[in-house]
């Protein structure tokens, strides 16, 4: 039920069945068990008991530090914002990437990937650069009201920075995929671009993008090193979940830190395993 | 089953049109108090309830959790029930210093280290001379120690026991942590002034000195906090940190135990106020009245208390208090070693300080 299955679903069902690797019948199973095991369901599980060892104690302590509420709603609100945003632009810029040809195409589409390269920390460093109040850009912004670095605002530009990649790079493959020619046959019947778009594009694109704004929703609540230099850490104000998570484990409080952990851990959790079953379904059915 | 997919994409775009308004709201309906537009009006007039950015390293967190509510209480009190709102934000000192030349409006900053605050005053935020107020402008003190193994197996004592073979150190990286400059500064300090095995003012005798410890030192942690954290995971078999921190670290119920070496420095802890900002948001007087709260014996005792910080004063904190605190030997201030002006070229400059060399012939 990872994220990845759920890409991998998004894409539709492989092509064609390939002769398993020469592991025997179980080997291979066996091994992506362990691996998977080790690398990610132990680390959680940990987590999660340090968290809830002593039932909700540590959650209740947590949650009753100041910010910690609005660290939690700061972070869903600007996650879930930054992912519908992208929803739509990564859309159309999978769509511009593969529908059409134009000079700097593979330029642009190398750009794509520049927020997986680049450390985020690099990434906060740079925005605060670009858009602190001292700099030209921020400061005209500012003057005209609106506030970026340390500031909600700032947090959300972070949060689209990183998760641009996401939505194009699961919508792109299945665009490729699509046959031009039903696209074509709307044009001929007489449909407009956009209606062809509505119509005959998006439906098919649906459950990808679903895929893809979901996976970014989960990596921003989660992400740290942008956020921790560009929001100014303001308590109540600006400061994001992981970055308080972060505080309480450096307050000697790892017991509380683990549990809010969980909580952002399960609501990702949880929402992955929505969009498992919505592509899942969607897939039988059509 | 289309149409459902329909409804919750359609839900998923309105919650996310309603959540940004939300968050656009969130950054200008704190704006006209954030950013001041009152400058525009000539005549700065405090706002109904004036709001306080106070950026602070850190460690002390706790302590002004309690130190902010007595002193709004305080205020409230002596000033016809007016409220003042705090905006607290915590992070490294250094990163909190250069967040506030890039333009995070703090109106008073807690730093770690005096440089930090002069940083803000070279990038002209700060104008008045920030070290003429009570105590120069010191809040709280420490002084800087090793964190060692329950019964203290290695049996280190001194600064020089830090240079035998094999030992595992931890210390912040001095690159990445302002604050990490204490602790350097501790053995440069403990061998000028002929401890640590170095005869007095044999600086050559400091510089392999330090190049002893730092070439035992496994882990440069990015904070002071981030190496107890690290030492306490069983890492290493010393880690140079505050004696604050050690006992935080304690308090938490962890098994640290702590060496105060015969000689070492008072880390002194500024807080200033930031003219440029508290002029924008015209919070001056209030801003000034926290400070000046921070020098009075009712916030020493939260210090001392909740923060285990020694008196400001250097005579005082050597001598301890007979209970928690162990009188020491040799305490020395930055100001006996010729300020941090001289400190930082000396010990710190590229490419003679002491310090930077010792450090480029370990990285050999």
């Amino acid at each position: 039920m990872s994220t990845q299955a759920v890409a991998d679903r998004a894409l539709g069902p492989p092509r064609a069945r390939r002769r398993g690797l020469p592991l025997g019948r179980w080997g291979l199973r066996g091994l992506a068990m362990v691996y998977l095991g080790c690398a990610i369901v132990l680390p959680l599980a940990a987590v999660l008991a340090k968290g809830f060892e002593g039932g909700l104690v540590h959650l209740k302590a947590a949650l009753a530090s100041p910010g910690a509420i609005d660290a939690i709603k700061l972070t869903l609100i600007t996650a879930a914002t930054a992912a519908i945003v992208n929803a739509v632009f990564g859309t159309l810029i999978a769509y511009a990437l593969v529908r059409y040809r134009f000079p700097g195409r593979q330029l642009l589409s190398a750009i794509v990937d520049v927020p997986f390269a680049i450390p985020t920390l690099v990434t906060g460093v740079m925005l605060v650069a670009l858009y602190g109040p001292a700099s030209p850009v921020g400061g005209f912004l500012k003057d005209h009201g609106f506030q970026v670095a340390f500031a909600p605002l700032g947090i959300l530009i972070a949060l689209l920075f990183v998760t641009l990649p996401f939505v194009i790079r699961t919508v792109q493959p299945v665009l490729t995929e699509l046959d031009i020619a039903e696209e074509e046959a709307a044009y001929s019947l007489g449909a407009g671009g956009w209606t062809t778009f509505r119509k005959v594009v998006l439906p098919a694109l649906r459950p990808a993008i679903a895929a893809g704004t979901l996976l970014a929703f989960a990596r921003a609540i989660g992400e740290f090193g942008a956020v921790v230099i560009i929001a100014g850490n303001i308590t109540g104000k600006t400061l994001t979940a992981p970055v308080f998570i972060f505080q309480l484990a450096s307050q000697f409080r790892p017991e509380d830190a683990a549990a809010v952990a969980s909580i952002l851990f399960i609501l990702s959790f949880v929402i992955v395993l929505i969009t498992d079953r919505l592509i899942n379904r969607r897939g039988t059915k059509v | 089953m289309r149409s459902k997919t329909l409804k919750l994409m359609a839900t998923l775009m309105a919650f996310g049109i309603l959540s940004a308004a939300c968050a656009s709201n969130d950054g200008t309906s704190n704006n006209p108090q954030a950013s001041g537009d009152n400058t525009d009006s000539g005549e700065c007039q405090t706002p109904e309830v004036p709001t306080i950015t106070f950026a602070a390293y850190s460690t002390p967190r706790e302590v002004y959790g309690k130190i902010i509510p007595a002193f709004q209480t305080k205020w409230k009190e002596e000033h016809e029930d007016q409220q003042v709102i705090f905006q607290e934000s915590y992070g490294g000192s250094t990163t909190q210093s250069q967040n506030v030349v890039n333009g995070f409006e703090a109106d008073i900053v807690a730093l770690s280290l005096a440089p930090d605050v002069d940083a803000i005053a070279d990038a002209g935020l700060i104008t008045h001379d920030w070290t003429s107020v009570a105590d120069k402008g010191i809040v709280s003190s420490s002084v800087a120690v090793l964190d060692v193994r329950p019964g203290n197996p290695e049996g280190l004592q001194d600064w020089n026991d830090l240079t035998k073979d094999g030992l595992e150190i931890l210390t912040p990286d001095p690159a990445a942590s302002g604050g990490a400059r204490w602790n350097i500064v501790a053995a440069y300090g403990a061998a000028l002034n002929g401890y640590a095995g170095v005869d007095e003012g044999d600086t050559a005798g400091a510089q392999s000195l330090l190049e002893g410890i730092f070439g035992n030192v496994t882990v440069l942690d990015k904070s002071a906090r981030d190496s107890i954290k690290n030492f306490e995971a069983g890492n290493g078999d010393v880690a140079i940190t505050y004696e604050n921190e050690i006992f935080t670290a304690q308090k938490a119920g962890l098994e640290d135990e702590m060496v105060i070496p015969p000689a070492t420095v008072l880390i002194e802890n500024p807080v200033a106020v930031v003219d440029a900002n508290v002029d924008k948001h015209c919070v001056r007087e209030v801003a000034e009245a926290f400070v000046e709260y921070l020098h009075t014996d009712e916030a020493k005792e939260l210090y001392t208390t909740v923060g285990f910080l020694r008196s400001t004063d250097a005579k005082e904190a050597a001598k301890g208090d007979g209970d928690q605190f162990a009188p020491i030997e040799h305490l020395f201030t930055v100001d006996d070693l010729g300020g941090w002006d001289s400190i930082t070229e000396d010990v710190f400059g590229e490419p003679d300080g002491i310090f930077t060399k010792a450090f480029a012939a370990v990285q050999g």
